[in-house]
C-alpha cells in the first residue's frame, strides 16, 4: 500500500468500513510508515476534539417559553400592544442600545449587550433595529427576566406583537423597572417570513446613582 | 410499532405535545447548536421546529423512533432557514460600539466555573472556528455522524442524501478540519481516545 492509498482509505478505516483484507493491509502500512502513523493520530485527535466539543444546554426558561409559543401558535400576541410600546412611552432617563445589521443567521451570534438600571426607577431602554429593507408584519417578541417589569404590564413576562419595520433605523422603547437583582437576560426576537432572530440583553442593577452603560 | 393509546389520542393536543416533545427539546437544541454554531440561532431553529410540530401532534403520537424523525425535521428547517436567509432582508443585529464579540460569551455557564470556562474557551473557539469553515451540509453530517453517532445508512434517510454523497461530504469535511486544526495540541495523549 502507498501513502496515497492510506489517506484515501483512512476515513473508511476510522468508521469501521474496511473489509478484513484492506484493514490488514492498512495496518501493515501503518507499522512501516511514520508519516501515516502521524496522519492517523492526527485524524483520531481531530475527531475526538470535535466529538468532545461541549454543546450548551438550553437557557433555563427557553424550554418553557419555546413549548408555550409553539402551542400558542405563530404570531401570538396583541397588535394593540405594539402601539403602546412603540409610541406611548417616554421617560427622562434612557439607556440606548444600538444594534446594527450584519448577516442573518450568521454562524456567530449577535453579541450580548449590557445595560444598567437603577433599582425601582423606571428607565427606558431603547433598542434600535436597522433593516436593509422595509418589512411588513414582522413579529417582535420579548421575554423579560425575573425582577424586570415593563411599565404598564405588571406581571407580564412575555409579550409579542406585529409591526412593520422601516428601511433603516427602527426604534423600540422599553420602559423597564428593576425590582431586584437580575440573573437572566432580556430576550428579544424578530421573526419574519418563517425566519427569526434572537437578541439578548444583560441587565445590571445599581442600587444607587444614575444608570450607566 | 407500538399501539397508539386511545387515552393519548383523546387528550388535548397541548398535553400530548408537551409529553412527547419536552424530553426532546434539549436534544434538538444541542443538534441545532451543532448545525448553527450559535446559541441564538439554535434557539430560533428549535422554536421554528416546535411551531411546525405542534399542529402535527397526532402524527407525532404514531412515530416509533421519534428522535431520528425530529432530527430530520430539524435538518429540513435548518436547510430552509439557510435558503431563506439568502433572500431575507433581515440581517443579524450585530452590536456596534464596544460590545463583546466572542460567541462563547453567550454560552450559558452551566457546568464550568469561571476558571474552567476561561481555560476551555480558547480550545473551544479553535474548534468552533474550524467548524464554521465547513459548509452547512458538511457541518450537519459531521454533527450527526461524528458527534451524535448516527450511521451513514441512517443519515441517508434523515438527511435525504445518497450514501455516496454523504461519504464524500464527510471525507471532505474531515480533511478540511484536519487542515484547519493544527497538530498541537492534538498530540497530547490524554485527549486521544483511540
Amino acid at each position: 500500500m502507498e501513502c496515497r492509498d492510506f489517506t484515501l482509505q483512512l476515513d473508511d478505516w476510522l468508521d469501521g468500513r474496511l473489509d478484513t483484507f484492506r484493514e490488514r493491509s492498512i495496518r501493515q502500512h501503518l507499522n512501516a510508515c511514520a508519516d501515516c502513523r502521524r496522519r492517523h493520530q492526527h485524524a483520531l485527535a481531530v475527531q475526538a476534539a470535535v466529538r468532545e466539543l461541549p454543546a450548551p444546554i438550553p437557557h433555563p426558561s427557553f424550554v418553557e417559553q419555546a413549548l408555550a409559543r409553539a402551542i400558542r401558535g405563530p404570531g401570538a400576541g396583541a397588535r394593540s400592544t405594539r402601539r403602546r410600546l412603540v409610541f406611548g412611552m417616554a421617560f427622562a432617563a434612557s439607556v440606548v442600545l444600538g444594534l446594527a445589521l450584519g448577516l442573518f443567521l450568521a454562524m456567530r451570534p449577535a453579541p450580548v449587550q449590557t445595560v444598567s438600571l437603577t433599582l425601582e426607577r423606571p428607565e427606558t431602554v431603547r433598542l434600535v433595529f436597522n433593516s436593509a429593507k422595509p418589512l411588513q408584519a414582522a413579529t417582535l417578541s420579548l421575554a423579560l427576566p425575573e425582577n424586570i417589569e415593563l411599565v404598564g404590564y405588571d406581571g407580564r413576562r412575555e409579550l409579542a406583537w406585529q409591526t412593520d419595520l422601516n428601511e433603516g433605523r427602527n426604534l423600540l422603547q422599553l420602559p423597564l423597572i428593576a425590582r431586584g437583582a437580575v440573573k437572566d437576560e432580556l430576550v428579544a426576537r424578530v421573526s419574519h417570513s418563517g425566519s427569526s432572530k434572537t437578541f439578548r440583553l444583560r441587565i445590571g442593577v445599581n442600587n444607587a446613582g444614575p444608570a450607566g452603560m | 410499532m407500538p399501539p397508539v393509546s386511545p387515552y393519548r389520542q383523546a387528550r388535548p393536543a397541548a398535553a400530548n405535545f408537551e409529553d412527547l416533545i419536552r424530553p426532546q427539546v434539549e436534544y434538538l437544541y444541542r443538534l441545532a447548536w451543532r448545525f448553527t454554531g450559535s446559541v441564538a440561532d439554535a434557539e430560533d431553529l428549535v422554536q421554528d421546529v416546535l411551531l411546525k410540530l405542534y399542529p402535527r401532534t397526532r402524527e407525532l403520537l404514531e412515530i416509533d423512533r421519534l428522535r431520528p424523525w425530529l432530527a430530520k425535521v430539524l435538518y429540513r428547517q435548518y436547510v430552509d432557514s439557510i435558503r431563506q436567509q439568502a433572500r431575507s432582508p433581515i440581517a443579524d443585529l450585530a452590536a456596534d460600539g464596544d460590545a463583546e464579540g466572542n460567541p462563547l460569551d453567550t454560552l450559558p455557564a452551566t457546568r464550568d466555573g469561571p476558571e474552567e470556562h476561561a481555560e476551555r474557551s480558547a480550545w473551544r473557539e479553535r474548534i468552533i472556528a474550524a467548524l464554521e469553515q465547513l459548509s452547512p451540509e458538511q457541518r450537519a453530517v459531521v454533527a450527526m455522524h461524528d458527534i451524535e453517532g448516527y450511521k451513514l445508512e441512517e443519515l441517508e434517510t434523515i438527511l435525504e442524501t445518497p450514501l455516496g454523497t454523504l461519504k464524500s461530504r464527510l471525507h471532505r469535511a474531515r480533511q478540511q478540519l484536519r487542515a484547519l486544526l493544527p497538530v498541537e495540541p492534538f498530540f497530547v495523549g490524554e485527549r486521544v481516545k483511540a
